[in-house]
């Protein structure tokens, strides 16, 4: 008996986010479903809309064709959907059996544990799956593979498991322990569960997915069957528009100066010891696995994580930049990587957001802030940036994701910077918004800033940078330049740090 | 918000004292005008005299030192912070200086000492949040055990008798028939919340509210400007008990238990959020007229004491309800303004 999943007309709205917008599809057991789309796409959103972590605001899905409602995740998970998260959702504390049984422990009479009996069902799962662990050892002495598959058996131990959804399992796994994952995807396809599975990882998809659902804005594409259309063709329909017209397109013609900033030996509690100079009118590239140590790097120089060793010379002086004020003031700003934690004053306006960093100007010397330069600054971001809002006033909460984004560089390019570090500036901003910021850090480079560029998309580093850093496990490995870079040796020096031959 | 509202020229200038009133405090705030309005019309029905003259500026007497605590807490809490301690302090600052001018020391001078003292708890308390990372709740639990015990302590359990005809004489003075007391919170409230809406320093306690991390990201530093809210409140709680204490002609350590209660719940009735980052002293002010009148009325129409404690509760978890359902609102406007921009 085949199980069908099937989504109609859902919509889900976040402040100043179309989240997702009218997907209907279908999903079917006996197949490997993958969810396709870049970051912002929606997939995770449609997931927890799946499973009663969010409500949509409109539409519903149907399982087996009768329509399922479900509040929270619990009752998704007695209904018989599971996700399987990146980030792990078991108990360290406690054994594999206690976590695969947890809240329906086996009981004797009186309530009492009967902690033989799970062990022993655990110990079932534990062999069906051909896992090499005990039900009695706890969790937290396990690999992370191995945790999850703990969580795996955790959802397959229901009796009604139908559907069981992965998001990003393999982000930290590695090649044989994706296998292993692999095979028991296999297995619980030949069960008839509906499985569908998150990547951002094409070859993955290629190899065990059968479908792909596309993702594009929060808007569903079109279902294709992996193994038949071509990966260039499947990215096209994620991205919209070939990507590389918007880096062909870009006004690159500029002059690279003397050097800027000179990074020696700069180390903190979170990165060892690094060092490397950038150019002025230069866009520097850093690449790299999440984890790296090139936020933390970047942090170091700012002064947001205190310094342990090392120099910083900006222009040939030396700088001690005690904190993100000390290298505002040096010329030195970071637009932070996570927008909504660190970037955006959610309780103020778009004004108040451009100008939080320019309060000293704007006061005078009672320190009371001038209405008129605070709006002059304003306006003028909002003009420079091409900032979609209906005015100045506006809650900045208010504006979609790449608006909000506009307005945090608008901030610092306000202090004027010589030195301006993005980290991943464009994540979870529409393609449309993209190009726009590509179009202006070539902008910015070309008068003279010296730009420095985090990001975890390669397309994006190789398009845009004049050369590139690649950091592994707090270090500089090497650097490449604009001409020799390619993603296969960008992710190979990430990965392994060593030359690709 | 106030600054930003502040920040808009009044929209066509007509003078209806319906727009004049919704510019002065947000449109937000004309339901706690009503309850204002339906709570004075209530005691009124129930007791003539809580409208009279006597009655008003002794309801605004009794305001005025909720009201200085108000003031820091409208600061703190905007800043993601709060005090417990403020009670105990204004307590201690009675004692301290009732004592210290007994001892001969010359009045202006004792209430410089009181006043710094009450600067150093509250350097204390921003030691305690800022360095060893105490939650606020829980950090300025400390102090106002502690400080209470300072009070009973200096002065033996005793009340301490001021004789001091000037330092009395504060404590009876009026102004066009309005106290000293009155007037002191009148200025400070002014003064205060023209800083919080005005100045550079009013901005950063907003930023750092809303979002300590992306402040600090920012340039600002949230360490220091919470230290200052929380010396601020330590010094308005010195000024808040040394008039009390001479209101009384004594200093009593027993004296202001539950002070900074009636202070938060007037805070987040003005609108006040406790998540930080959102509220205005013009909230605060219609906020405290709020509570005092509320708790005077409970005395005047007879209400059992025990049964005040009951409905001040009460009042605080209204309080507290309406402060969730504005967030709740916030969210639900957003949503609604993003679904019909998308």
């Amino acid at each position: 008996m085949g199980n069908v999943l099937e989504f109609q007309h859902i919509s889900k709205y976040f402040p100043g986010v179309k989240a997702l917008h009218d997907i209907c599809f279908k999903a079917y057991s006996g197949e490997v479903l993958a969810f396709l789309g870049e970051n912002g796409a929606g997939k995770s959103t449609l997931l927890k809309v799946l499973n009663g972590d969010y409500q949509p605001e409109e539409g519903n899905y149907l399982l087996n064709g009768e329509e399922k409602h479900f509040r929270t995740p619990h009752e998704a998970i007695e209904a018989g959907i599971s996700v399987i998260y990146q980030e792990r959702q078991i108990l360290l504390e406690l054994s594999v059996a206690e976590n695969i049984y947890l809240g329906r422990m086996p009981t004797k009479r009186a309530g009492i544990i009967d902690i033989r009996k799970a062990n022993a069902m655990a110990q079932r799962i534990i062999d069906d799956f051909g896992l090499q662990i005990k039900p009695t050892t706890k969790v937290k002495d396990l690999s992370i593979a191995y945790q999850q598959m703990v969580e795996i058996m955790k959802a397959y131990s229901r009796d009604n498991l139908k559907v069981i959804c992965f998001d990003e399992p393999t982000a930290s796994l590695s090649d044989s322990e994706i296998e292993s994952l692999f095979a028991i995807i296999k297995k619980l396809k030949s069960e008839d569960k509906i499985i569908l599975y998150v990547s951002h990882r094409m070859n993955e998809i290629q190899q065990i997915t059968d479908k792909a659902a596309i993702f594009k804005d929060g808007c569903y594409v079109d279902t294709v069957a992996t193994g038949k259309v071509p990966e260039s063709m499947m990215i096209k329909m994620m991205v919209g528009r070939d990507l590389g017209d918007i880096y062909a397109n870009l006004d690159r013609d500029k002059d690279i100066g003397d050097v800027l900033l000179d990074v020696q030996g700069v180390s903190s509690d979170f990165v060892k010891e690094n060092s490397f100079q950038l150019h002025a009118g230069e866009i520097l590239g850093f690449s790299g696995l999440v984890g790296a140590g090139r936020t933390e790097l970047m942090r170091a120089i700012i002064g947001a994580d205190k310094l342990r060793t090392g120099r910083i010379l900006l222009g040939g002086k030396e700088l001690v930049n005690k904190s993100p004020k000390d290298a505002m003031r040096n010329g030195i700003v970071l637009v932070p990587e996570d927008r909504k934690l660190q970037g955006i004053l959610a309780n103020l306006s778009v004004s108040g957001n451009i100008n939080i960093s320019l309060l000293d100007q704007n006061a005078n010397r009672f320190g009371i802030l001038s209405t008129k330069k605070e709006a002059a600054a304003a306006a003028q971001g909002i003009r420079d940036f091409h900032i979609k809002t209906p005015d100045a006033e506006k809650k900045i909460v208010e504006l979609s994701g790449g608006n909000q984004q506009k307005c945090i560089v608008a901030r610092w390019l306000a202090t004027n910077p010589k030195v301006l570090i993005l980290d991943e500036p464009t994540k979870g901003i529409d393609v449309g918004a993209k190009a726009e910021f590509y179009q202006m850090i070539c902008t910015f480079a070309k008068r003279g800033l010296g730009v420095i560029l985090i990001s975890s998309e390669l397309p994006e580093v190789i398009g845009l940078s004049d050369r590139i850093i690649v950091m592994k496990s707090l270090r500089i490995v090497d650097e490449v330049s604009r001409g020799e870079a390619t993603e296969d040796r960008l992710l190979s020096l990430g990965m392994i740090g060593e030359k690709a031959e | 918000m106030k600054h930003s509202a502040a920040a808009n020229p009044a929209k066509g200038k007509k003078d209806s004292i319906f727009e004049l009133v919704t510019n002065v405090v947000g449109g937000d705030k004309l339901v706690l005008i009503a309850a204002i309005v339906v709570v004075f019309i209530v005691f009124t029905s129930i007791n003539k005299n809580f409208l009279s003259w006597t009655n008003v500026i002794n309801l605004f007497v009794a305001a005025s030192l909720v009201g200085l605590v108000a003031i820091g807490h409208t600061y703190l809490i905007i800043a993601g912070q709060n005090d417990l301690s403020p009670g105990s302090l204004a307590a201690m600052s009675g004692v301290l200086a009732a004592l210290l001018v007994s001892w001969g020391v010359p009045l202006w001078i004792s209430v410089i000492i009181t006043l710094v003292v009450g600067a150093g708890v509250g350097l204390f308390n921003a030691w305690m949040v800022n360095t060893i990372k105490l939650e606020a709740f829980i950090a300025t639990l400390v102090t106002q055990s502690i400080v209470r015990g300072v009070a009973y302590i200096l002065c033996g359990g005793k009340p301490v008798a001021i004789s001091d005809p000037v330092f009395i004489y504060l404590g009876k003075v009026r102004f066009l028939r309005i106290p000293l007391s009155v007037w002191i919170t009148i200025l400070s409230v002014v003064f205060f919340g023209f800083i919080l809406a005005k100045t550079k320093f009013g901005r950063s306690i907003y930023a750092i509210g809303g979002n300590k991390d992306a402040a600090r990201l920012a340039g600002l530093n949230p360490q220091r400007i919470v230290a200052i809210c929380f010396v601020m409140m330590g010094v308005l709680c010195g000024i808040g008990g040394i008039i009390f204490a001479a209101r009384m002609n004594s200093g009593q350590p027993a004296a202001n238990v539950n002070l900074e209660f009636d202070a938060i719940t007037a805070v987040i009735l003005g609108g006040v959020s406790f998540t930080g980052g959102v509220g205005s002293m013009g909230g605060t002010v219609l906020g405290i007229i709020l509570i005092q009148a509320f708790n005077t009325g409970l005395i005047m129409v007879n209400v059992p004491t025990f049964w005040q404690y009951v409905a001040r509760g009460a009042l605080l978890l209204f309080a507290l309800t309406s402060d969730y359902l504005r967030k709740r609102n916030r969210t639900r406007e957003l949503l609604a303004a993003s679904m019909k921009n998308a």
